[in-house]
Formats: C-alpha cells, structure tokens, sequence
C-alpha cells in the first residue's frame, strides 16, 4: 500500500510541477515522466495481485463523519489500474504530439498535462478505496477533470455547450450515485463498504432500490442507452487523446463501480441478471445503429463506445443469471467475456480514437463526407486504424473476438433453468451477432469511405501523422495482435479478478476459458498464418502491375465526388430502421426539365434520444402549466380522494420497505 | 486423419465440381451443351496466367483484399461438417468462429471493392453489408435452435440432429429453410443476384469485383465458390440420411452426391425464377429469419427441455 501511495504522491509532484514550469516542454516531460515513474510504481505493486498474490488493505483513521478509510486492493482493482494507468501513460504522449500546433503557438499547455496527471491519480483513489466519500472524491476529479480536458479549445461555442451538456450530465449521474449512498448510509450508519456489503447482503425492497440507483448512476457515467446523449457531443468536442481515455479508459470507471457492488452484494436475484442482460443488448443495439449512419468520424467512434459497454454489459447479465442459477461456468464465461471485453476494447477504441485525431489534425475535419484516399498520404494511419476497426468488429483472429466468444459460449450454452429462458439467451445472442455484422458495415463505412478511394474534397490536405502520436497506435496495435494470438494473455490478466466470484472449485475459472480459448487460438493461428503467407504472397507478387484508371463501367467523366459516399453507404440500413434512426432531410430540388435555380439536399441523422430529451427541458414549463391547468382552483372530493390514495400508498410502500 | 484428408480433398475438387454442375444444368434449361464441367478451373488457370491490372486508386487493400477473401473462405471450410462428417478442426462454439471468418472475407471484399473508388463497387459493397446485418441473426437463432435440441457444441455435433420426433422434426426442417435462404443470400445466388450479369444495376456481389482482373479475379472467384460449396455441404449434412450411421467415406461419399444435387437445384431456380428486385431482398431474408425463429420456438416445446 505504501508503494500506492507513494505512486499517488508523485502524480501529484508531476502535476504542480506541469503547472510550475515555465516552458512547454518541461511541462510535457514533467507530466510524462511522473505518470511514467509511478505507472512503473503502481504495476510492480498490483501485478503480483493477478498473478495469486493476496490483496492487501490499509486504514486511516479520521475525523467525524468519514471515521475510518480503508483501501484495499485486491484482483479487480489490480485489473482495472493495470491498464488505465500505461493506457493514460500512452494518452499524455500521444497529447504532445497532437497539441503541438497550439502549444508551438504559445498555448500553455501546464493544465493540460496536470489534468491528465489527476486523472491517473482518480483512477488511484476509486479502484483502491473501499470508503463511500472517498469513493465520491475520486469520482469527481476523474469527472471534472474529463470535463476540463473536453473544453480544451474553449473557444468555440459549440465545444463549450458539449462540456457544458457532459457535465450536467455526469452530475446527474452523481446525484443518483450519492441517493444510493445515502441509501445505504441510513440502512447502515456507516460509509464503510464492508458495512454496505453486509446490507446488501440481504434481499429486500432496499437492496432492490439501490440496485437500481447504482446501475442508473454506473450507466450514465459509461454512456449507456438510453443515458448516451452527452456521449457524441462530448467525443466529438474534445481533443483526441481526450475521447480516447474518456472512451477507453475513464468511463470503464462505471463498470469497475458495477462489478465492486456486484461482488459486495453476494448473491443477486434472478430478475436482476435479465435487467442487466436486456439493458446492455439494448445499448449495444441501439449504440451500433447509430454509429452507422454518423457522418463525423469521432461522433461514429462515440457511439460505438455504447455498443460496447453494452456488449461487455450482456457479459455481466449472463454472469449474474449464473449466480443466480448456480452455474459456475456461466459466471465465469459471462463476467470474463465481459471484463475482457472492457480491457480488449480499451485497447481498441484508443487506437481508433488515436487515428482519427491523427487524420484531424492534418486534415482540419473528420467529416467523412470530404475525406477518402487517405491511405496514400498516411499509410501508417490507415493500416493502423484498419488494424483497430477489424478488432472492434470482433473478426478473428484480433482481441475482440477472443472477448465476444465467451459471451457467445455463455449465451448459447442452454444452461438456463427452462427452455423458455434458454430461448430468450439464443435471441440475445442473434442480436450479438446483429451488432457485430452492423458494426463491421460501420467500420467498412469509416474506412472504405474515408480513407480508401479518392479524395473527395480538394481542400483536404493530410500527411503522415508525427511519431509521438505514432509510437501509442503502434503499442495499441501490438497489443491487439498479441491478446487476439495468444488469447491466454487476456485469460491471465482477468483470471485472479474472476476468481473473486463465486465460482466454487479454484480452478474452474482457468478449465472453463481455456478449453475455449485453446482450441480457438489453434484455429486463428491457422487462419492469420495462411493469410499472411498467401497474401504476402499476393501482394509481393502484384508490384509489377500495369497500371490504369478505374474502370466504372466505362463513364469517361469521372468526378471523385461521384464515389459512393457515406450517407449512401448506410442508407439501405437506415431506411430498414427508419423508427429507431430518424433522418433529418433539408432539400430543395429542381423541378422542371431546365431548372433555373440550384437545387441541394442535406441530410443527417439525429439522435433521437437526445431530440426528445431537449423537447421535454425546451417544453417543460409548458407541460406543467398544462397540467397545473387541469387541477380545479377548488379541489373537489375525487381529487382530494386522490391524493389521500396516493399518500397512503407511498406510505404503505415505505412501510413495507422497512 | 480420414477427415482431414477427406476435407483437404473435397476443398480441391468439390468446389469445381458445384460450379460445373450448375453451369451444365442451367444450359440444359436453356437447351444448350453448356461449358465442360471443369470450366472453374480452366478459368481460375486461365486468369492466374494474365497480367494483373490495377487502378491508380487503388492501395495495398486491394493487392490484399481477394487473397484474403480465398483464405477466409477456405479456412473456414476446415471448421465447417459440410461432409457430413466431423470436420478436421472442431471445437466448442467453432460454428461463431465460422460465422466471423466469412465475416472477416466480406469486409476484405467489401474493402478491396471501395478501394477501386467506383461508384458501382460502393454500391455493392453497402448492399452486401446491409444484407450480411440482416442474415447474421438468422444463422446464429438456427445455431442455438440446434444447440438447445443436441446438447451440443461443436457445428459436426449440433449439424447431427436426428429427426424423428415431432418438435425435433419441426427445428431440423425450419434449420433447412433457413439455412437454404442463407446460402442463396450470402453465396449471391439467384433470386437475389444473379451471378452471370454485369450490367444490372440492383446487384450485389458482381459490382464489388467490376474493377478485379486476373488474379484477383481468380481468387474473388474461387472464394465465392468454396463458400458456395460449403454452404450447400452443411444444407446436405442436415440431409444426410447416412450421417453417423456409417463409415466416414461413405457418409461423406453421399454428401458428396447431395451436394451436387443441391447444386442443379440451385441452377434448375436460376433458369425458371427471375431475380427479386432489391427492395424485396430484406424480406426474402426475412423468410431465413422467420425459420430460424420457428426452429427455436420449437425447442421451448420439448418435453423436459435442456436442463
């Protein structure tokens, strides 16, 4: 715990120091060699946790109404911190290369580089704490500082208005989180988590509602549907390094929270695994539907992030359904596939986010519609992003299929209680499949369109992107390639955290995984051999090809613009799904045979979560006024019957609640 | 061993074979001689001679992308029982490993096609994956439909549903349907494409490849057709009324003749059904969608039922 500490201190030397120093450079090396000196700290204390060590636990003493701090580090917060802390590591680098412009510009870049520094240590102080103030804490810097990092080009209005929305809208999250605190705090008199464990414990009417009140607070901070709506404005906003940790690495925070209640609360009820199951199916659905049809390419990788976090929250609901059934091999399949899924698309959705932001910098836009042909002036950039998409599209032989087989494997393993239940699993497990083949169209979009072809604006300059912001893409890449070869990589990393549940005998946890894992690293070093030989092969052999313009079907005139564009690309699916994907379509067509006037057609797809939820603040007043207006000025006896029902029948519930 | 042989063996040959089949059988609709049945080959031989052309659009995707397509396609066929008998590397859940390889082959189709910049490729290529969006369900509800039934894992063990009782008949023959629409949709066969024009503009898999010559060609070719033959040699699997009962050849002997059945059907529809137009393809594949669900349907009526 010491050494924790101490990593905790020198995050907070790096970040005065980023803001003492006088030069740019200075404070980019500051931050950079204290996030790398307690990165180095930190892993030498937590990696011995996942590979069996015993977790270890500290207490403070303090005044009146915190009373005693502990910190304990066992396997999951191992897990967590393990990634996040190189993950930021890697984010601060790539940030030297992509704030460059502006810092070489006279842009003071201390508070940048502090705050990438906090939010290494707010991953410090939420995965070790096991306090509920403390917790509180933690969870406010991380999202300050999100918000912060955000409006780093605060000039714009419309990025200050996405801050803005991202803030209120994790403080709502933060509002539900402390009800649920509070909740427990009055059951328990205590902000201690083992007292917290000890009440939720218990199944009961509370436990329920604070379940709930926790899952809606967890899912608000990793972007859930239907709580997604800051999730696009903010990605799109902020720098790039910046979405890529929020995406990545910040908002898993969310799920970290999940899991540690879920291992407090022991043993969870059957209905409890179905709303997790239903809740993530339905992010993960309504996440790839929207990421297809997005023109930006950060707004595109923004929703994305929900269809992942739903993915990995499917995951979660088969491991709770396996508590609840007492079935060890679903609880394993179901929370490894999902914690693997949280690590795999960390690794991916960064190296995404890192390449998109690499194509905005050189290119000033990331609007799919005035990119394409990128390939040929940043090779490295597209290879790289290919690499990412083929994995967040869960194809073999990358990482994310090794997490989205376990899921599969727990899905269709028939081990419910009924065939009925059975059933309902296998048509989660469609709607698996669906996500991934729409998010495959997606990443074909993202690519083919923006980076294959031609270019389709003149005005679009791109060139490579500088090693600074190359050397984390690469690291990312390796990685990706290493857990999707080797998938016992992934399996060691989750193994101790998935021993901490319930799974009865010590080794079912590494039988189970293993003998899926196995055999499908067998099949995919096959499959990635063959390949690499034949298209080696292929390519080696296609260098001396004539060379000659595209045929398309013999028009003589063409124009890059006529390439198929990304709208047209997704316009068959969207119109399949017209009801979920509204299309907001600003035209003025010609008419006649000789039109005189110009004609153009716009459209775009909006959110209509969000559409909706700006109708109900924009209107609010007015509905209320309505319905204030439908109460008569002298109350009458049925309203007065009302009421009483209504006051008695929450009283009622309260007392049942007790 | 025997299997390993038997599926290395049938990669090389059958895929000609299909491919010949249903050349000859439409010709013989049509009232011709028809090409000879080993005209796949003479044409992959034929192509690989020439000199390759590429775009000047075009990047490393497209020198890539067709060779991968091959490998997809062939890979996969190792995993897959299409002769009926286990196949050499089976695994548990290896039939959502198969369905990701064939995804893996689309997206260096679909990628190879946008790389030429054409218009017509782009159209293809959103078609193809609009299509694969809508059909993914269906293949993996006819999974877990046939899981839940056999208790099993592997794509051999759950292909090896017996059909004697009542709800067991009614998943094996829904699974059929499903697994024929699947085949016509993903192998771009009649009534969805049509497989020997060019100059239609609502097709799919033919305008991805207008810009592929040569080699390229060549493979984009053979992949489709080892896929093809796949798909018909799972259909004819769950035909099979030999599977399990006999010796290895001779189970695979006659899936070899089953397949090769399927394959003149799958030419006899070509030459008397005249292509779908594209807004009716997502509810022919709603027909592979509605199978599935009934085959999984039926699986909550066993008696007992899986645990």
């Amino acid at each position: 715990m010491p050494s924790l500490i101490l990593a905790g201190l020198v995050l907070i030397a790096g970040a005065i120091l980023s803001l003492a120093l006088r030069r740019n450079g200075h404070r980019a090396i500051a931050a950079i060699a204290s996030q790398a000196a307690a990165t180095v700290i930190a892993l030498f204390t937590v990696v011995p946790l996942l590979r069996g060590a015993t977790p270890f636990t500290a207490e403070w003493a303090w005044s009146y109404p915190v009373e005693i701090i502990v910190a304990r580090v066992d396997a999951l917060s191992a897990f967590f911190l393990v990634w996040s802390m190189p993950m930021t590591l890697l984010g601060t680098i790539y940030a030297v290369g992509y704030l460059r412009a502006d810092l070489d510009a006279g842009r003071n870049g201390g508070t940048h580089f502090a705050l990438l520094n906090v939010t290494s240590l707010s991953f410090l102080i939420i995965y070790c704490t096991q306090n509920a103030l403390v917790f509180l804490l933690g969870w406010e810097i991380a999202a300050v500082a999100a918000w912060l990092m955000v409006i780093w080009d605060y000039r714009s209005q419309r990025i200050r208005f996405a801050g803005f929305n991202y803030l209120v809208s994790t403080h709502i999250g933060l509002f539900v989180l402390v009800a649920a605190f509070m909740l427990m705090h009055a059951e328990t008199d205590s902000m201690d988590f083992r007292a917290f464990a000890a009440f939720l414990a218990k199944p009961g009417r509370l436990r329920a509602a604070t379940f709930l009140l926790l899952g809606a607070s967890f899912a608000l901070k990793s972007a859930f549907f239907p709580f997604h709506t800051w999730l696009p404005r903010a990605h799109a906003a902020a720098p790039a390094h910046v979405s890529a940790l929020m995406s990545g690495v910040i908002h898993k925070a969310g799920l970290f929270a999940f899991l540690r209640f879920t291992l407090l609360m022991g043993q969870p009820e059957e209905w409890m695994g179905w709303c997790v199951l239903g809740f993530g199916a339905v992010s993960a659905f309504f996440g790839v539907l929207y990421s297809s049809a997005q023109r930006d390419l950060k707004r595109l990788l923004g929703y994305s992030s929900t269809e992942n976090v739903g993915i990995a929250a499917m995951g979660f609901g088969m491991g709770y359904l396996g508590l609840s059934w007492g079935k060890p091999s679903l609880v394993v399949l179901g929370f490894g596939g999902g914690l693997l899924h949280v690590f795999n698309h960390a690794l991916f959705k960064c190296l995404l986010f890192y390449a998109a932001g690499a194509v905005y910098r050189v290119a000033h836009t990331i609007d799919l519609e005035r990119l394409g042909g990128l390939v040929k002036r940043m090779p490295q950039t597209a290879a790289l992003f290919l690499l990412g998409g083929i994995a967040i599209s869960a194809l073999p032989p990358l990482n994310g299929f090794v997490s989205e087989l376990p899921i599969y494997a727990a899905l269709l393993s028939g081990e419910g209680p009924s065939p009925v239940a059975n059933a309902g699993l296998v048509c989660a497990a469609a709607l698996l499949a669906f996500v991934g083949a729409v998010s495959a169209l997606s990443i074909v979009r993202a690519f083919g369109v923006g980076f294959l072809g031609q270019p389709r604006d003149p005005a679009v300059h791109a060139t490579e992107a500088t090693p600074a912001m190359l050397a984390p893409m690469y690291l990312h890449a390796a990685a990706i390639i290493a857990v999707g070869l080797a998938p016992q990589l992934g399996l060691a990393v989750v193994r101790e955290a998935l021993s901490l549940f319930p799974v009865g005998a010590d080794d079912t946890v590494s039988r189970t995984l293993a003998g899926l894992f196995e055999p499908v690293q067998v099949a995919s070093l096959v499959l990635a051999g063959s390949a690499a030989v034949i298209c080696g092969l292929a390519w080696f052999t296609g260098r001396n090809a004539r060379r000659h313009v595209t045929w398309g079907c013999g028009y003589t005139a063409p124009n890059s613009r006529m390439q198929y564009s990304a709208s047209s690309f997704s316009a068959q699916l969207a119109r399949i799904f017209e009801g979920f994907l509204p299309q907001l379509r600003r035209e003025k067509l010609p008419t006649t045979t000789f039109p005189a006037a110009d004609g153009h057609l716009s459209t775009h797809h909006i959110d209509p979560v969000e559409r909706r939820m700006f109708e109900v603040l924009g209107q609010g007043e007015d509905m209320i006024t309505h319905a204030s207006e439908r109460i008569p000025e002298q109350p009458r006896f049925a309203f007065a019957a009302g009421l009483l029902t209504i006051v008695i029948a929450v009283g009622l519930l309260l007392a049942g609640a007790r | 061993m025997t299997s390993l042989l038997l599926h290395i063996g049938a990669v090389l040959v059958l895929p000609f074979l299909v491919s010949g089949v249903i050349q000859r059988t439409k010709a013989l609709w049509a009232g011709r001689r028809g090409p000879p049945i080993l005209q796949l080959l003479f044409d992959v031989r034929r192509l690989l001679r020439k000199r390759r052309v590429y775009s000047e659009t075009t990047s490393f995707v497209f020198r890539v992308g067709p060779s991968a397509v091959l490998v997809t396609s062939v890979v996969s066929s190792f995993v897959a029982p299409y002769l009926g008998i286990p196949s050499p590397l089976a695994f548990p859940f290896d039939f959502v490993w198969f369905a990701y390889v064939w995804g893996l082959g689309r997206v260096a189709l679909m990628l190879s096609a946008l790389d030429t910049g054409s218009p017509f490729a782009g159209m293809g290529a959103s078609r193809e994956a609009t299509f694969a969006a809508l059909l993914e369900p269906a293949f993996f509800l006819v999974g877990g439909a046939t899981v839940l039934v056999t208790k099993e894992r592997s794509f051999a063990a759950i292909l090896s549903l017996h059909a004697t009782q009542g709800t067991a008949f009614v998943v094996w023959f829904a699974s059929v349907v499903a697994l024929l629409v699947l085949v016509q949709v993903e192998c771009a066969r009649m009534p969805v494409d049509d497989p020997t024009t060019h100059l239609e503009l609502t097709m799919v898999h033919e305008a991805m490849i207008l810009d592929h010559s040569a080699a390229e060609l060549a493979f984009v070719q053979l992949g489709a057709t080892v896929k093809l033959t796949v798909g018909l040699g799972i259909v004819a699997t769950l035909l099979n009324p030999l599977a399990g009962r006999t010796t290895p050849v001779v189970v695979a002997l006659a899936n070899l003749l089953i397949v090769l059945l399927l394959a003149a059907a799958i030419g006899t529809v070509e030459s008397l059904i005249a292509r779908l137009k594209l807004r009716a393809v997502p509810q022919y594949i709603a027909v592979a969608l509605v199978a599935s669900g009934v085959a999984l349907l039926a699986t909550t009526w066993t008696p007992g039922g899986p645990g």
